[in-house]
């Protein structure tokens, strides 16, 4: 399955709830990590830790605001859900098939 | 929802149908061109010794794709699963049961794929996939449509 590198690192970026909390946060709207460090009560290396991981796994993608670039913006990136729905739904088709496929044999093959 | 669910009636006893899903899967298993299971193609499939979910390749190499944890015959089988393009440490869980209805047996297949995110947070705070919930529900609306058609066909 082509897109299974990318599940990986996704899936192992919202194995954490600190990390699905933050991804609910930048969805609702984007943020600095300043914020989101507060939102969660987090020191900043950790927040630091858990954006860098997010961004692994091709959850998040950082911007500059005009005012000023040493601030980082985290938003979620476009498509970031992508390879995990492609993996769902390759998968349900695949099972789909396979118990039709089953189904057939097994009509096929009563006395 | 964290996991694909597909199910299908079939007409036989449950343990029947685990005898056939299982005895006969390197028979029925439809080579798929999207899903192969290894570069090399998926195989013939086979449990091995009620052990292991293997595949022969045509050039003779065994492939593992799964450990098995539950054997119960007419009942249900759940094992690992692992793609060739996996990476070492990813993996998979299926799980199927087989159900009596009737005079028939109703397979569902349940395929895991992060078992780590904890369903009560995906549905209380269902953001990251909640874009796929609405996706599979309408294809499990429509799968199941086709086959209650199928049957009553």
């Amino acid at each position: 399955m082509s897109a299974a590198p990318n599940i990986d690192a996704t899936l192992a970026a919202l194995a954490d709830p600190i990390r699905r909390r933050a991804v609910e946060l930048i969805g609702a709207q984007p943020r600095p990590a300043g914020d989101l460090a507060a939102a969660l009560d987090l020191p900043a290396p950790a927040m630091s830790r858990h954006l860098r991981i997010l961004k692994q796994g091709g959850l998040l993608e950082e911007t500059h605001p005009e005012y000023d670039a040493r601030v980082r913006i985290y938003s979620l990136r476009p498509g970031a859900m992508d390879a995990l729905k492609t993996w769902l739904a390759e998968t349900e088709e695949m099972w789909a098939g396979q118990l039709a496929a089953f189904k057939t044999h097994l009509e096929q093959r009563k006395p | 929802m964290s996991a694909v669910i597909v199910s299908l009636r079939v007409p036989a006893t449950p343990e029947h149908a685990f005898d056939v899903f299982t005895g006969d899967i390197g028979v029925w298993w439809r080579p798929g061109a999207l899903f192969q299971l290894t570069p090399r193609g998926d195989g013939t499939l086979s449990f091995d010794d009620q052990q292991r979910l293997i595949t022969t390749l045509p050039n003779g190499k065994v492939f593992e794709i799964g450990r098995v944890h539950v054997w119960q015959r007419g009942k249900r089988v759940a094992f690992s699963w692992r793609q060739g393009t996996f990476r070492p440490e990813q993996s998979t869980e299926v799980d199927i049961r087989f159900e009596k209805v009737g005079d028939d047996t109703r397979i569902t297949v349940e395929h895991r794929g992060w078992d780590e995110i904890p369903q009560d947070h995906v549905a209380r705070h269902g953001f990251p996939l909640q874009h796929t919930q609405l996706h599979l529900a309408k294809y499990w609306r429509n799968l199941l449509e086709g086959v209650k058609a199928e049957i009553q066909a």
